[in-house]
């Protein structure tokens, strides 16, 4: 069983590591294809806003937000007739299919009427306007996420027939590798070879039509541990679209894209074609590794590892560090704690014989005191972990996951057996550069 | 529009820069900024500057995403660009028991918990927009534990909607005040020889670029003067005690070190040099001149700037025969630097200056600038075109865009420098200052870095503007729109200092418009 760490000083205050509610439902609506936002807020929440867009690499030209800057006496006095102009004018602007209108923390606390207001002008916009009411307080970011998807199960029809080998993709977004599209691509791919196609990925580059498919599916593979488990369930429900591969950590190194990839095909019919992708897998990570990390072996053997991550990653790292890197997951902070995470992570500890400290949904703090106090030898997460480490005197650190201070131009997938190599690529150069000394003095050389 | 419409059509101001500001007085123009040309609230800007306090902790009374938000984009830049630590960013994480019951309870118990786990010397409460509107009562709150606490304790009222961006930056700055010991002998007689630089915003500079302040800071000490204090630039709280005694306060943002510089004049007498951003040798003259007045140190003042202005004299000397009697189009979406550089061009340079989509809202968020301007008898020019004002455009899109190219038929070419943003490609040299390579700007090396920008411009404006970078700017199939937030990234990762910050590695915006 695993050690839940206990912080003290930590029941009222919060060094927050994720965004709102507000971030999570933009970072659904974001994924959608040719809508536009109005955000009925004081202004600071755009920039909110702007991180979903951000996250979904939205092109600068293709942005289309508006925001009705409540000030003191809209919050006096209410700002409906405000938000109505604005509507009117993003419609004439943006010529957007759909308008999502998004009451932040100070429209959701005046009370302000947003779904009434958007039934009463529907007829007079062009564009289809779909209200959400996502006050910061509601949640945390992943909360927000599954109030987006909620939004969303409304504009899912029911559908009679189920289309064989169909799936839909869910939450691809809910992952802190800096170029998770690639992520995408690979599940896409890979299932591709096993003959099954993705209907819907919900949501990220999506058309609202394709919600309308959505139903069509004969399964839903949920692509994070993090948010997303209530609106699956919600699709099985509704929908009878089964759940699918929930029981198994995400593709992340060589034996959980193994598991993977076995339940994906048994599920569909396809176990030879996932063995040949697994053989093929491994011997391409086998191949790279011999020619050019063979010093990796005594390198990480044994090396004491303090892993920060979301679960969607953090979950099927650790097996991966442990079995195949030999490395030793003394710490496990998860930045979520929903708990199906902690049934995954709980019965991978149990498996694999570790007793790992543990913290779900951490916050700075608890990430810097766990990280000082435990003083491993690497710690792995993103450019924030690294000035965290860096402060504790531990010399390494792996900046692997969002926000990184690497350029990374090329999406880079982390699922899979290339990502099990991107991975080790990201681990294997910061290694190289923290031994690399600034400080020595070329004059004594001369 | 297309570049053949008569460019008079898209004009919607051009005259001089007091007309302007007159008209936006009398409410004959709009100011308002539109709806997609969203700003920092005044959290974020109250909140920009405590993040420059040593070993202080923010805890933002609310929702997790306030405090998140400004952390990621201050603190996290500050370790990023400078080195420093990691610093937090407390929450009370209000969540929806706490909208209708009330978050005071809460707000205790965090800065209880503050006091115990980080330590440090001040500990501000700043309230965000829920905590605001439920009237949650933060003055009683700290109040009743201010002799419980070791920290310092202050509350910052900075709900998001209490008003517009530059606010949250006048408030702070107006309050630290209250954190601040009277001049007494003692501290007068040891820091008779220092000077504050005041307006600063935004943490360390412990970085290999050439910044703005690390300028100032060499020039002071060049003159043989200290510096007490950067305020709010990494300062400690001794250093903010100690302010007021110094012997005098030198702005370095003129509008922001003005707020904080006049509030200390008030309260304690300090003098105040405040004179535009020092861009150029004039304003640089004037900024050290005025500092030397009041340190006694005129003597010394004088042989720095005679053995820096000789230094670079040959090098501006140069660029002034060549810029003389030129038209310089300066691009206004960062507002202050574009009245500064205006100056510099007129002044140093001899240019004639048209201020380029001068957005009307800047009057009031840079009254001190025009101010200081119009005063020192400069009027340049400006000129707004349609696209500036219009709902969903920003910054290098290709409206403002096709209106500057417009405008730019009707001039001669070989006389006309643009200075803006490389995201523009009008067919004339066209002198970047915001490039991490020409720091820094303000000071004598400043001048010389400026003066050298613009000869290289100018010397390789022969060959055409890159394709590949200009088809990345302006896609074929572009909808037109662009804004601010998505164009800086890379501007705001390479350059460490107050006037920009970068909420994550390929985020963020400019600060300073």
């Amino acid at each position: 069983m695993y050690d839940e760490l206990e912080f003290s000083h930590c029941s009222h205050s919060k060094d927050p590591i994720i965004g709102c509610a507000l971030e999570g439902v933009a970072n659904v609506i974001a994924g959608i294809k040719d809508v536009s936002i109005i955000i009925h807020s004081p202004q600071g929440c755009a920039s909110t806003v702007a991180t979903a867009f951000d996250k979904h690499e939205i092109d600068f030209t293709r942005r289309k937000v508006g925001c009705t800057r409540l000030f003191e006496t809209d919050i006096i006095m209410g700002a409906s007739e405000k938000l109505a102009s604005m509507i009117r004018e993003a419609d004439r602007t943006f010529n957007s299919k759909v308008m999502f209108i998004v009451g932040t923390c100070s429209a959701d606390i005046i009370g302000e009427d947003i779904d009434g207001l958007c039934r009463e002008m529907q007829p007079e916009i062009k564009a289809r306007l779909i209200p959400v009411m996502a006050g910061g307080f509601r949640g945390d970011s992943f909360a927000g996420i599954d109030m987006g998807l909620e939004a969303l199960l409304p504009l899912i029809p029911k559908q009679e027939i189920k289309l064989v080998n169909k799936v839909n993709l869910i939450l691809p977004q809910s992952n802190l590798n800096p170029t998770w599209q690639a992520d995408l691509l690979w599940v896409k791919e890979v299932l591709r070879e096993m003959g099954v196609d993705v209907l819907s990925v919900l949501p990220h580059n999506m058309a609202l039509e394709e919600l309308e498919e959505a139903g069509l599916a004969s399964a839903n593979i949920l692509l994070s541990h993090d948010a997303g488990y209530k609106f699956v369930r919600k699709l099985e429900e509704r929908h009878q679209i089964p759940f699918i591969l929930g029981d198994v950590p995400l593709p992340v190194g060589l034996s959980n894209t193994a598991r993977w990839l076995r339940a994906a095909g048994g599920y569909f019919g396809a176990e030879e074609k996932a063995e040949e992708i697994i053989t093929r897998g491994e011997k391409l990570v086998v191949d790279t590794l011999r020619k050019r990390a063979l010093m990796i072996i005594p390198r990480y053997r044994n090396c004491r590892v303090a892993l920060s991550a979301d679960a969607t990653l953090g979950i099927g790292m650790v097996r991966m560090l442990f079995e195949e890197l030999e490395m030793i997951p003394e710490l496990v902070l998860l930045h979520s704690g929903t708990q199906e995470a902690r049934e995954l992570l709980v019965n991978e500890l149990n498996e694999l014989g570790l007793t790992s400290g543990v913290a779900f949904s951490v916050d700075g703090y608890q990430l810097k005191q766990a990280i000082s106090e435990a003083k491993t030898d690497v710690v792995i997460g993103s450019a924030w972990e690294k000035y965290m480490a860096e402060e504790a005197g531990i010399k390494t650190s792996f900046d692997l996951l969002s926000p990184t201070n690497r350029d990374v131009y090329m999406d880079r997938a982390y699922f899979g057996y290339e990502g099990m190599l991107n991975m080790l690529e990201v681990f294997g150069n910061d290694w190289e550069r923290s031994y690399r000394s600034k400080a020595i003095n070329w004059e004594q050389f001369a | 529009m297309s570049i053949e419409t008569t460019f008079s059509d898209s004009i919607v101001f051009h005259g001089p820069l007091s007309e302007l500001y007159q008209l936006a007085k009398e409410g004959k123009i709009k100011t308002s900024l539109q709806g997609s040309h969203t700003r920092p609230c005044k959290f974020w800007t109250a909140t920009k500057i405590l993040s420059g306090i040593q070993n202080s902790v923010i805890i933002a009374h609310g929702p997790s995403g306030c405090a998140f938000g400004v952390k990621k984009a201050y603190k996290l830049t500050n370790s990023r660009n400078s080195g420093s630590p990691y610093e937090a960013v407390i929450s009370t994480n209000i969540d929806m028991k706490g909208v209708v019951y009330g978050g005071e309870k809460e707000l205790k118990g965090a800065i209880r918990e503050v006091d115990n786990k980080y330590h440090p010397d001040v500990i501000f409460v700043s309230t965000s927009c829920a905590t605001g509107i439920i009237g949650d009562n933060v003055d009683a709150v700290v109040d009743s534990l201010k002799d419980e606490v070791n920290a310092e304790i202050m509350t910052i009222h900075c709900e998001g909607f209490a008003g517009e961006y530059r606010s949250g930056f006048d408030l702070v700055f107006k309050q630290l005040v209250r954190l601040m010991e009277p001049r007494d002998p003692k501290r007068t007689a040891a820091l008779a020889k220092s000077v504050n630089i005041v307006g600063g915003k935004m943490g360390p500079e412990r970085t290999e670029v050439d910044t703005d302040v690390k300028e100032l800071v060499r020039l002071v000490e060049g003159m043989g003067a200290h510096i007490n204090s950067v305020i709010a630039g990494n300062c400690t709280l001794e250093e903010l005690k100690n302010a007021p005694s110094v012997a005098v306060n030198c702005t370095l943002c003129l509008d922001l070190g003005y707020t904080i510089g006049k509030e200390m004049k008030e309260t304690f007498g300090t003098p105040l040099n405040s004179t535009i951003l020092p861009y150029g040798i004039s304003a640089t003259e004037r900024w050290l001149r005025e500092a030397a007045k009041y340190l006694g140190m005129e003597d010394e003042a004088e042989a720095l700037i005679a053995s820096e202005y000789g230094a670079i004299q040959q090098e501006i000397e140069d660029a002034k025969a060549q810029l003389e009697g030129k038209l310089a189009i300066v691009e206004a979406h960062d507002a202050i630097k574009a009245l500064s550089i205006a100056h510099m061009l007129e002044k140093d340079f001899g240019m004639r200056v048209v201020i380029y989509n001068f957005h009307p809202w800047s009057t009031e968020a840079r009254e001190t600038s025009i101010d200081y301007l119009l005063e020192t008898g400069m009027d340049p020019e400006v000129l707004i075109t349609k696209g500036t004002l219009k709902f969903g455009k920003y910054e290098s899109m290709k409206q403002t865009e096709e209106e500057l190219l417009a405008f730019l038929g009707s001039v001669d070419p070989a006389s006309t420098v643009y200075f803006g943003s490389s995201l523009s490609y009008p067919a004339i040299p066209v002198v970047d200052l915001n490039a991490i390579l020409n720091r820094p700007r303000f000071g004598f090396r400043g001048a010389l870095k400026v003066a050298q920008c613009i000869l290289t411009s100018m010397q390789y404006s022969f060959r055409p503007r890159s394709w590949l970078t200009k088809k990345m700017v302006f896609p074929e199939q572009s909808q037109g729109l662009a804004s601010a937030s998505s164009l800086t990234p890379k501007w705001s990762e390479e350059a460490p200092d107050c006037t920009l910050y970068a909420a994550e590695r390929r985020k963020g915006r400019c600060m300073m418009n």
